[in-house]
């Protein structure tokens, strides 16, 4: 699954279709719309760009979402596209919202979906292609509490039904620890990394669909990482648990779930291995 | 008679569709579907205010479309079941609409593709096979429509449109299987009618 996508990501490059075949981002607005806010004093070296952000203000729930445009000098700003952010909230306008927290890539706070594709903020560099502009929409098919702030409820609701912790009824042989052999421990790798940004599971259309019944990538993983740990007793019963039509298999392999993850873990592979666990039994 | 009335027709129909529109309903008005707790007071003003943006003031020409744009299953406002913190409910264990349902559908699938290349290898037209391969074709084709029934009509939303498309499924697989059957009776069947169409 890895080979794969390296190899997918490399013909991205060699992609040439013309302009008027390409598809446009789906958008509340059109560029020329929006309403543009540029930095105070540009240098005469300056690299700027546009960065085109999703706005919508729960105080006035009658406006409808609009794109604004903010233009940044790169030669001030971090590498990064959330210092791109942070710097649009801290000089250009304040009312600007996003959750941020590590600023790293381990707290998942500031998921969004940049050029089309669901990424940390944090994680994500700025194009240097100072032409083309760059979208900021919060994770698509969320409701959205502000801007860039999307309502997790639903997400947070689903990980708390598959029981994220250990479940064991008898008690370590030696009084102390739950041991673990170096094999078993191994199997929880590429899955306790993850850190329920919820970048996959909106990038999943059948999480779109059906987000009140299907558990969605992340939190499929999730269950793998309790199903494949041996020193959890309740395998079975989380089994039984997707043992239905929509919990589970409303996976159709897409496979969008894995080529967005910002950490490059592969929920779609964990998907499988449950899939593989349960069938013919 | 038509044409003398449809002018004034077209024109009132247009003045009032906007208006007739549930605000809640349209898929372009993310702030309707954001709107949590929609009073009806609110609701009432929200109302009148789209209903005051989608004409424009100036220039009153009826325009082709006298209906505003239908979105299909728009999302409803955000519905949160009890409390924030409890967990989402678990489904009860349907083992065959779980894995015994998916290892049917993988088992199915995989059997088409020697059923598919078994009667060309061999080489011989043998009516066994070709009944077996045309149940593997059935069935496999309605579990793909199945799951497509399952993830475009919710049943917790659309339970009617649900219940009316599987009965349409169910009907539309019944008459392709007597079809295929007075065909392998009656006709050459379908191994045979490939390998004419092949050598066409």
């Amino acid at each position: 699954m890895a080979a794969l996508r390296t190899t997918s990501r490399l013909a991205r490059g060699f992609k040439v279709s013309p302009a008027s075949l390409r598809r446009s981002y789906a958008t509340v607005q059109p560029a020329s719309k929006t309403p543009k806010t540029k930095e105070p004093a540009l240098d005469k070296e300056a690299k700027t760009k546009t960065f085109q952000i999703y706005r919508w203000n729960p105080d006035e729930p009658t406006q409808k979402p609009k794109m604004q445009s903010y233009t940044l000098d790169l030669n001030k700003t971090g590498p990064m596209m959330l210092d791109a952010l942070i710097r649009i909230k801290n000089e250009m306008d304040p009312t600007l919202t996003f959750r941020r927290s590590c600023r790293e890539g381990i707290c998942g706070s500031c998921a969004m979906n940049i050029d089309g594709v669901n990424t940390l903020a944090c994680l994500c560099r700025i194009p240097t292609d100072t032409a083309k502009e760059s979208r900021i929409y919060p994770l698509p098919h969320t409701y959205v509490v502000k801007d860039l702030v999307p309502d997790l409820t639903q997400f947070y609701k689903q990980y708390r039904s598959i029981k994220p912790y250990l479940q064991r009824d008898t008690p370590p042989p030696d009084g102390r620890e739950y041991r673990q052999s170096k094999e078993d421990r191994k199997k929880l790798d590429g899955l306790y990394e993850c850190i329920l940004c919820a970048c996959c599971s909106t990038s999943c259309p059948s999480y779109w669909w059906n987000s009140e019944q299907y558990l969605g990538p992340a939190v499929l993983l999730q269950s793998y990482r309790w199903i494949a740990d041996s020193r959890d007793e309740r395998t079975e019963a989380r089994k039984d648990a997707l043992n239905n039509s929509m919990s589970l298999y409303r996976c159709h392999t897409i496979l969008n779930c894995s080529r967005t993850c910002p950490k490059g873990l592969n929920p779609a592979l964990a998907i499988a291995e449950i899939k593989k666990s349960m069938a013919f039994t | 008679m038509a044409s003398i009335a449809r002018s004034s027709m077209l024109r009132h129909a247009f003045t009032a569709a906007p208006i007739k529109q549930n605000p809640s309903r349209s898929a372009s008005t993310v702030a309707a579907t954001t709107f949590r707790t929609a009073k009806p007071l609110a609701r009432q003003s929200f109302q009148s205010a789209f209903a005051r943006s989608s004409i424009p003031s100036t220039p009153r020409v009826a325009a082709f479309h006298a209906t505003g744009s239908k979105a299909i299953l728009p999302p409803l406002p955000q519905a949160i079941r009890g409390d924030i913190n409890d967990p989402a409910p678990v489904p009860e264990s349907h083992p065959t609409h779980g894995n015994y349902h998916w290892s049917f559908e993988r088992l199915v699938a995989a059997s088409l593709i020697p059923l598919t290349m078994a009667p060309f290898i061999g080489g011989s037209l043998n009516p066994v096979t070709d009944a077996v391969f045309c149940a593997a074709l059935i069935i496999h084709s309605h579990l793909g429509f199945q799951s497509c029934v399952i993830d475009y009509f919710p049943d917790w939303r659309v339970p009617k449109i649900r219940a009316t498309f599987n009965w349409l499924l169910r009907a539309a697989t019944l008459g392709v299987a007597v079809g295929l059957y007075e065909f392998e009776t009656n006709d050459i069947g379908v191994t045979a009618a490939v390998a004419r169409i092949w050598q066409a």
